[in-house]
């Protein structure tokens, strides 16, 4: 018995003790880093007066409401690229990832390169894609297109495929035995039992675009993006801040329509 | 109908799954492979549609030999054998009467089987056979609303509708409770008088096998131990096939 309660007594000690040696590296690190760097660790006060600054400015008042009409037009063309360039890419990601997934069985090599190029599409920064992209076709919106497509398309094939891999093979063996070629199995089991997650990725997907979309403007010259750009340059804050909070509700405003859109999915799954 | 020849299969060349296994199996008669967990079973019936690779030997189904085959000649021949799983291995997230009109994926058209266009008879022949597994109300039903039993009748009633020579059960009633395995049994036991398909079936409890099988298989590490019919499984046989 007293053997029993010193060996838990040291178990949850050690426990602790891992706890906080985790903590105090943390702190540490960030003591270490901030000192390397010459940061003032009493900065943190001016953050408030920053803030300040910034709602003063970005306010928007006075006569911004003329800008409204731009700035709305330019918020829905972007909208309309960033859902555009997700569905394309699904389209191709969704065919990438039947062909690239473990438990197809279709050659090996293959999948590996699938998986190779859907790493090196997404792991090129969004913003490195839309300067590359510049320099080929120009500032306009088929580039901000672009950058966005291929971006998805590496994000959602790696998805795809641990969605489809995550299956596992039980059933795809069973409708093998039965004589059924791969496009068949696709159709009548892969997809339709894993409809409901990859729509939820495309939603998670098309809601991301939309944030990037606006960076993927200002870099390409076009959309909402170029529009802040150029309030901002021209001094004119309380516009460019107009556009921050278009952009804002757009954002808000799809996380609740892509709720609602994911509760018939799944509601409708279910029935 | 069915004759196995010195099949043999090694896992990544180390240890031997199975070496020179050979049995037949007679037409309208339920042939079960018993045997220790890890001696071979799922392996061999597995081997015989060719879901797994084997490295050498024989599967005869009639005259035709089941390894030399080509893609199309798999395809039509595996059409022919129906199969049942422990797990059932259904589409859950679709209704009965699709799953079990899976059963005729392999004699269709390769596009008109990825648009579900089956044929008014198709569907009607898959009512019929829900209704004869006494599922006939949930012929609608999606399959993950379904108990362990009925799924495993949908599994039957797929493996019918490929108008098969033979089934081929995995295990089939290693996840249900005794009254579903009671049903299942009573079924496949049936199919063999009734309609002249051949059974092979895998199995844990050796009571099962010597209630319902006309013909025994006992397999220990990958070798046949004991080859004959069920009446001749004596308390001894039994425990060189479990040693």
């Amino acid at each position: 018995m007293l053997q029993k309660q010193t060996t838990s007594t040291r178990f949850f000690r050690t426990k602790l003790t891992k706890a906080l040696a985790l903590v105090a590296g943390i702190i540490v690190l960030y003591i270490v880093t901030a000192l390397t760097l010459g940061y003032d660790l009493t900065s943190f006060g001016a953050i408030s007066q920053g803030f300040a600054w910034l709602f003063h400015y970005f306010m928007p008042t006075g006569n911004v409401l003329q800008f409204l009409g731009a700035i709305v037009t330019q918020i829905f063309r972007t909208f309309l690229i960033a859902v555009c360039a997700t569905t394309v890419a699904s389209v191709f990601a969704i065919i990438l990832a039947l062909v690239g997934a473990k438990n197809a069985g279709l050659i090996p090599v293959i999948g590996i390169f699938i998986k190779g190029l859907a790493s090196f599409l997404r792991n090129i920064p969004l913003a490195a894609w839309a300067l590359i992209l510049v320099f080929s076709f120009k500032q306009n919106e088929l580039t901000g297109f672009l950058a966005l497509f291929f971006m998805s398309l590496g994000f959602l094939t790696r998805a795809f495929i641990e969605t489809i891999e995550d299956y596992g093979t039980d059933t795809i063996k069973a409708l093998e035995a039965t004589g059924a070629t791969y496009p068949q199995i696709v159709c009548q089991a892969i997809l339709p039992a894993l409809a409901v997650p990859l729509c939820e990725w495309v939603l998670y997907m098309i809601e991301n675009n939309i944030r990037d979309a606006v960076l993927v403007g200002l870099i390409t010259g076009s959309g909402i993006g170029f529009l802040f750009d150029l309030y901002f340059k021209s001094l004119r804050y309380n516009a460019a801040g107009l556009v921050v909070l278009g952009v804002v509700v757009l954002v808000i405003a799809w996380e609740i329509l892509s709720i609602q859109l994911k509760k018939r999915i799944e509601h409708h799954a279910k029935d | 109908m069915l004759t196995v020849k010195n099949l043999t299969k090694t896992y990544n060349g180390a240890k031997r799954s199975l070496e020179m296994v050979s049995f037949t199996v007679r037409p309208g008669e339920m042939t079960a492979i018993i045997g220790p967990s890890g001696a071979g079973k799922t392996t061999i019936l597995r081997s015989i549609n060719q879901l797994i690779p084997d490295d050498s030997g024989e599967i005869f189904l009639d005259d035709q030999d089941i390894r030399q085959l080509n893609k199309q000649g798999l395809r039509r021949v595996r059409h022919r054998i129906g199969m049942i799983f422990q797990n059932y291995n259904l589409v859950d997230q679709l209704t009965a009467i699709e799953n079990v009109l899976h059963g005729r994926l392999g004699a269709k058209l390769a596009l008109a089987g990825m648009l579900s266009l089956y044929s008014r008879e198709e569907k009607q022949e898959a009512l019929d056979l829900l209704a004869e597994m006494g599922l006939a109300d949930f012929a609608y039903k999606r399959c993950s609303d379904l108990s362990g039993g009925q799924k495993q009748r949908v599994g039957i009633a797929r493996a019918l509708m490929q108008h098969p020579k033979i089934i081929l059960c995995d295990e089939p009633i290693a996840s249900l409770d005794p009254k579903s395995t009671t049903l299942v049994m009573d079924i496949l036991k049936k199919l063999t008088t009734t309609q002249d398909i051949s059974i092979l079936i895998n199995l844990h409890q050796v009571d099962i096998a010597k209630a319902y099988a006309d013909h025994i298989v006992g397999i220990n590490q990958g070798l046949v131990v004991f080859d004959a019919d069920a009446a001749a499984l004596s308390n001894e046989a039994i425990q060189e096939i479990y040693a």
